[in-house]
């Protein structure tokens, strides 16, 4: 690799270290084991490290991470290796069994993980989006889906989420 | 729950809790072969290519060199034969290196797939189809042309007429029903192998689509 080649690489690296929390959280959102957070965590490096000679800026870094990072996790690994039995799902939240949050904030987001779980995969990116306090612009840059119907989308989904959290504290299946 | 409520907790601890990598192990994930489904479609497509070239290569050079170059008319079929794969090849390659957009929108990115997928398959039932009658014809004429009777049994062939098999009205009816059932056969199979996927990248389009 001559000069210029290895220092894109040490700045591709630099960036992926400084955004890997975002690129984590993809992983979290889709993946239930352990195991394939790590494999999907790889792919998405593998693909945004192909990708990364035609970024051109014209979108933040973020911007173009998340689409790559998204259309990777949606489209991309059509197979997950361990899930965990429909029975299971009932009783625990299983992405995040491992995971131990004391206070109040952290029992609602394991809540709400719960709940993401039961979404489709497209609803998950757009609360996901949602969460990370990204604009309607950049949801559409990101997903390609208008405005209007993002917010249509998004409307329905917090009543979604509303209606399975109070299911949940009631006891509902 | 409101989820505006959840945005600070979901970005601070999200962040804390996310594992840390080192720049080394980064730079060991850049070097790793992509797991992605359409990577390994043209890694089978390269693995097929060269067991293609491993098992005709000797039988071109048998048919060349032995029977003092009597028979060499199977080896230019055989020629002709991976010329046709050649160009099946290129293409099915073609298509897999266009399906990829990842630094499209999610939803072009989407459609993209979707239709080279559905061309894809097309392709596949084609050319998995059509192979079959020119191998089929390709080979009779071989038969026709390079295994004339024996000087002996010309009187005999004469009298008798030729066999049945070797009637070209036998051939083309036996060819019609098989390269139906092979174009059912492949469809199923091609059905089998992505149907489910297309399905599935169509029903995401359509929930982005929805208002």
């Amino acid at each position: 690799m001559d000069t210029s080649g290895r220092d894109m690489q040490e700045k591709f690296v630099g960036l992926v270290q400084e955004h890997r929390s975002l690129l984590y959280k993809v992983c979290r959102v889709y993946c239930f084991s352990e195991a394939d957070r790590q494999d999907l965590f790889q792919e998405m490096v593998i693909q945004l490290w192909r990708s990364y000679p035609h970024f051109r800026g014209e979108s933040k870094f973020s911007t173009w991470l998340y689409r790559i990072a998204l259309n990777t996790a949606i489209s991309n690994l059509r197979k997950q290796r361990r899930r965990p039995s429909p029975v299971d799902m009932n009783e625990v939240p299983t992405p995040f069994q491992d995971m131990t949050w004391p206070g109040e904030e952290e029992e609602q987001l394991q809540q709400l993980y719960t709940a993401i779980d039961k979404l489709s995969e497209i609803e998950k990116a757009l609360v996901m989006l949602y969460l990370e306090d990204r604009s309607y612009d950049e949801m559409e840059e990101i997903l390609g889906i208008n405005q209007n119907n993002l917010r249509v989308k998004m409307n329905r989904i917090r009543e979604k989420l509303r209606n399975m959290t109070k299911e949940a504290a009631y006891g509902i299946r | 729950m409101e989820l505006d409520s959840l945005k600070y907790a979901w970005r601070t601890l999200e962040s804390r809790s996310a594992p840390d990598k080192s720049p080394e192990q980064i730079r060991a994930l850049l070097h790793q072969r992509s797991k992605g489904p359409v990577e390994k479609m043209r890694r089978n497509l390269t693995g097929e290519l060269l067991l293609i070239l491993v098992t005709y290569t000797p039988a071109i050079l048998f048919y060349f060199l032995d029977f003092d170059g009597k028979l060499s008319g199977i080896a230019w079929l055989f020629i002709l034969l991976l010329a046709f794969l050649a160009v099946y090849f290129y293409r099915k390659n073609r298509i897999l290196k266009a399906m990829q957009c990842t630094g499209c929108t999610l939803r072009s990115s989407l459609q993209q797939q979707v239709d080279t997928l559905k061309r894809y398959t097309r392709f596949y039932v084609r050319a998995g189809t059509i192979m079959i009658p020119i191998m089929t014809i390709l080979s009779w004429l071989i038969i026709r042309w390079k295994f004339q009777p024996a000087p002996g049994a010309d009187l005999f062939y004469r009298i008798s007429g030729s066999p049945w098999w070797q009637h070209p009205l036998t051939w083309l009816i036996l060819l019609i029903p098989i390269t139906i059932g092979v174009y059912f056969l492949n469809v199923w199979y091609v059905g089998r192998l992505y149907g489910q996927h297309i399905r599935k990248l169509q029903d995401l389009l359509r929930e982005m689509e929805e208002e």
